[in-house]
Formats: C-alpha cells, sequence, structure tokens
C-alpha cells in the first residue's frame, strides 16, 4: 500500500529495514577485527569505576566478542524474519524462532555486559537495555506464536 | 480430537461425490477433504447447515464425539 502523502510504499519500507540490517552486520563483522583496538581504545579513555580495577583490555575484548557474535547472530534472524515477510510468510513457525534466538541473543549479550560492569559500573545500564530489549522480544514472540495459532486455526475452519 | 466426522458414511449412504457435495455446498474440494480427513479445527454453522442441506440429515449424523 501506498502513503499517497509521502509516497512510501510497505515494500520500499520493507527493503530499508534490510538495508540497514545489512549495513549494522557489515559494522558488526568490521568490529570483529577491530575489537581489541577499540578496548584499548576504551581502557584509555575510562576511568576505573568498578569492582575490579584492572585494565580493561583483556575483559573488554573478550565482552566485544561475545556480544558481536550475539549480534551477528541477532541480525542474521533478523534478515531471516525480513526476509520471510516480504515473501508474504509472516505468521509462521520459522518468524516465532527466529525471534526467539534473537530474544535469547540479547539476553546473553546483557549477561556478558553485566559481567563486564564489574570492570565499569555503566555497562549494568547497557545490560539492562539489552535484557529489556530481550524482553520486548520474548513477547513479540509470544504474540506471534498466537498469531500462528489462530491463522492455523483460522486456515482450518471450514 | 474427541470429535469425529462421519461425512464418509453419510456421502455414501446418499450416494454422492466428493466433487458434486463441494460444488453444492459451496466449499472447495481441498477444504472438504480437510473435513473428511478430520484435520479441521472447526466448522460454520452456515457450512454444516448447508452439507446437511444436501446430505438431507442431522449435524449428529455427520458428528460424532468420543471420550478420549
Amino acid at each position: 500500500m501506498i502513503n499517497e502523502i509521502t509516497g512510501w510504499s510497505e515494500m520500499k519500507s520493507l527493503k530499508l529495514s534490510r538495508l540497514l540490517v545489512y549495513l549494522l552486520m557489515v559494522m558488526l563483522i568490521l568490529l570483529l577485527f577491530i575489537a581489541y583496538f577499540v578496548a584499548v581504545w576504551y581502557d584509555e579513555l575510562s576511568d576505573g569505576t568498578g569492582i575490579i580495577k584492572s585494565s580493561v583490555v583483556v575483559p573488554g575484548t573478550v565482552m566485544i566478542y561475545i556480544c558481536d557474535l550475539f549480534g551477528l547472530t541477532a541480525v542474521f534472524y533478523l534478515n531471516r524474519l525480513l526476509a520471510n515477510i516480504s515473501k508474504d510468510k509472516v505468521f509462521i513457525e520459522q518468524n516465532t524462532k527466529c525471534l526467539r534466538i534473537i530474544s535469547w541473543c540479547c539476553v546473553f549479550a546483557g549477561i556478558a555486559m553485566l559481567v563486564f560492569s564489574l570492570w565499569r559500573y555503566y555497562f549494568g545500564i547497557c545490560a539492562f537495555f539489552a535484557m529489556f530489549m530481550g524482553l520486548v522480544m520474548r513477547v513479540l514472540k509470544n504474540v506471534f506464536e498466537k498469531a500462528v495459532e489462530l491463522k492455523s486455526e483460522s486456515d482450518f475452519t471450514i | 480430537m474427541a470429535i469425529i466426522v462421519n461425512l464418509d458414511v453419510m456421502m455414501a449412504k446418499r450416494k454422492i461425490s466428493s466433487g458434486e457435495l463441494a460444488e453444492k455446498v459451496g466449499i472447495t474440494a481441498a477444504n472438504l477433504s480437510i473435513l473428511k480427513t478430520g484435520k479441521a479445527k472447526a466448522v460454520r454453522f452456515s457450512t454444516l447447515d448447508k452439507i446437511c442441506d444436501v446430505l438431507e440429515c442431522q449435524p449428529g449424523d455427520i458428528l460424532e464425539h468420543e471420550k478420549e
């Protein structure tokens, strides 16, 4: 459907979403190569406000790698979800699975950040937001699960 | 499911084919197959009404409840 005022269509919106997902995927892949340098830069930049006062280069690098891998997994499934939606396959089991995986990725990335907050307290806030995102995705997954069930019921109503 | 659809039995009694019944009731052959094989999750009253009309029977002749 095309919006008469903006000329923006549903397909264009989906294409933009997929483009952004690809962009994010590229950024996350790049981050895999520069994780160590980001951690070194962050170590020089930040002050030691955490329970553990040591350098954050090693834990920071580990945290970035863990979060990056979960981020890449989430983005991969986000892309699959958008691909299914563009094929008009919205309320299917596979999309529910995608949302469940994305939700767990957010939670695990949140746990990684929570551990890192031992070195830098403010990563606890990032952990909270990641876990909150995981919760939102989980609720969305529950909505999709119910919608799949209702669609199946509707399809098999004669 | 505890509800058994005896549409096959009734169709045999009335000597009517699936295609003919589907056409008279106004549903697709695929949907009639879903109904006959017991895969259907619900039946609309309007569909049941038409089936009973065509087969000249009662809903109880087509649907049966069995304890699980």
